[in-house]
């Protein structure tokens, strides 16, 4: 099985460095569907929100540049592990050049549900080259901190089956022939895509979160974590800086 | 590596890239195997790994690339070529910017709206390539048929890198294209492209002209700066991936001459007399 774990191309190094020239902060929440990854970062919003602070929420969703593309090739099935990999990098181009780039440069704490590691696991899941990859998103800033949320395959799994009445073809990784039946091909490539995590939590210095501790103690874990790693003064309302 | 895309210019040696060999490795390949696997039977085709799923099964067709800016007469060559090579008993399939079923259309709109940043572009002209790719010229190739491409992965990473996006990045994304087994590059000076262009629809389009770079007011001064900076990063892949470049400035006809004599000599074709027919006359001006 070839490894995510890459040497970092050039090009990405570049963008390494000059993503600590912007004042702002970028926090991110990885994990495959039903490792509650969604529901922790909300939860830190809201902390955020409620507290004043200078933040966007940003998640992975088709931009409206893209969106009709997507819609098409996913409907009909037109993708390819390449094309699925590019119009969702295209996509998140889009994001990162018109949103997250300038909301960093200009100061804010951008919170991002799922990012580039997404494409990592899932893409390098569906047979494209890991170093392909690296380099396709080597254009995006690297986060201050990661979290990976993870939770057993069964439990994940179990989560988003029982509450989805069908679940997509894409989604569910149809397209890669594993098997003909849809729980059981999602559950494979889901399985795929948490070993794809797992070798990153090192190289890319993941905060490996337990996604079966209940939510309100890991939430408690999270937001200690942000303040250990994020400079919080800078994107405090004004009023508690006087103090 | 004489295999591979180059880095970099400052990493160019100056040595031509080998000319691509034919392998008949019929190992298939299981589509959720990892592209590691079928990466050395087909090797020689693609200039770095090929796209996962794609099959090494032989492609006994031809790729022949025609690059050139708008208004060095790639269209029109396109046209008396195919008609040529049909008339020679060769069936041809065409390809281009934008012409993706997947998002060629949705390029089209994005250009039209002026939103759209440059790697978001890049990264659509990128889907579109790989598109046609894998649902048109490998199918065609595998067929036996002749490919004959209106503008190819050159075109695109010399539009993005003026804009600043480095060649390392262009030349990693397209490293699973497919290499051409000819690319004819027909170079015409800045000034009479734009000449021509602007005799074929009486306007300069924004994007020709680079307006996106803001590089002068003038559109003309804009046009020429523009088209001169992307054809500085043609020199500079016409000497790393063989280009044969024909003077574009020439007339139809001696252009035409000029490519068919290559192109027999590639498809071993004997006679290379052609006369175009009274639907293509027009074009032999």
């Amino acid at each position: 099985m070839a490894s995510v774990i890459q040497s970092v191309p050039d090009s990405a190094r570049v963008a390494r460095k000059e993503s600590s020239k912007y004042p702002g902060a970028l926090v991110v929440v990885e994990g495959i569907d039903g490792s509650g990854k969604s529901t922790q970062l909300y939860l830190l919003k809201r902390w955020l929100e409620i507290g004043g602070y200078r933040i966007h929420f940003t998640e992975w969703n088709s931009s409206p540049l893209v969106k009709s593309a997507t819609r098409r090739g996913k409907q009909r099935k037109l993708l390819t592990p390449t094309t699925f990999s590019l119009l969702h990098a295209a996509d998140f181009a889009d994001r990162c050049e018109r949103q997250i780039l300038p909301l960093l440069h200009s100061g804010y704490l951008v919170l991002a549900d799922r990012y580039i590691y997404t494409a990592f696991a899932r893409d390098a899941a569906r047979g494209c080259s890991p170093h392909w990859l690296r380099n396709l998103y080597s254009f995006a800033p690297i986060p201050d901190v990661t979290f990976y949320f993870r939770a057993p395959l069964d439990v994940a799994v179990n989560r988003i089956v029982a509450g989805r009445p069908k679940l997509k073809y894409y989604e569910a990784g149809m397209d890669l022939g594993i098997s003909l039946d849809r729980a059981e091909s999602f559950r494979i490539f889901q399985d795929r895509i948490l070993n794809n995590y797992d070798q990153m939590i090192e190289t890319d210095k993941f905060v490996l979160m337990d996604g079966t501790i209940p939510v309100n103690r890991l939430q408690k874990l999270m937001r200690q974590i942000v303040g250990e790693r994020v400079n919080m003064e800078q994107f405090a309302p004004k009023k508690t800086k006087k103090k | 590596m004489t295999d591979s895309l180059p880095e970099s210019p400052a990493g160019s040696n100056g040595q031509p890239p080998k000319p691509a060999k034919k392998r008949a490795g019929k190992a298939r390949v299981k589509r959720n195997e990892k592209p590691a696997d079928s990466a050395s039977a087909s090797a020689s085709r693609f200039y770095g790994t090929p796209m996962p799923g794609v099959t090494t099964e032989e492609l006994s067709g031809s790729l022949i690339v025609i690059e050139g800016t708008d208004g060095s007469g790639r269209s029109t060559q396109i046209s008396l070529l195919t008609e040529w090579l049909e008339s020679e008993g060769f069936a041809v399939q065409t390809m281009g910017l934008r012409r993706s079923f997947l998002v060629g259309e949705d390029i089209d709109a994005l250009l039209a709206e002026n939103a759209v940043t440059r790697m978001t572009l890049a990264l659509m002209y990128g889907t579109d390539f790989f598109d046609q790719l894998e649902r048109r010229i490998l199918p065609a190739l595998r067929s036996g048929l002749i490919v004959l491409a209106d503008r190819y992965i050159f075109t695109l990473i010399a539009r993005s890198a003026v804009r600043g996006i480095s060649r390392d990045y262009l030349h990693g994304l397209y490293e699973m294209a497919l290499r051409p087994d000819l690319t004819f590059w027909l170079s015409v000076r800045p000034e009479i492209a734009f000449d021509r262009e602007f005799k074929k629809s009486h306007s300069i389009s924004y994007w020709e002209s680079g307006r996106d770079l803001s590089l002068s007011n003038d559109l003309f001064q804009s046009f020429i700066r523009y088209q001169s900076m992307v054809q500085k990063e043609f020199e500079y892949l016409s000497k790393r991936h063989d280009f044969v470049e024909i003077d574009g400035e020439r007339s139809v006809a001696e252009v035409n001459a000029a490519l068919r004599k290559r192109i027999a000599q590639q498809l071993g074709i004997r006679g290379t007399h052609y006369h175009p027919s009274n639907a293509l006359a027009h074009l032999w001006r």
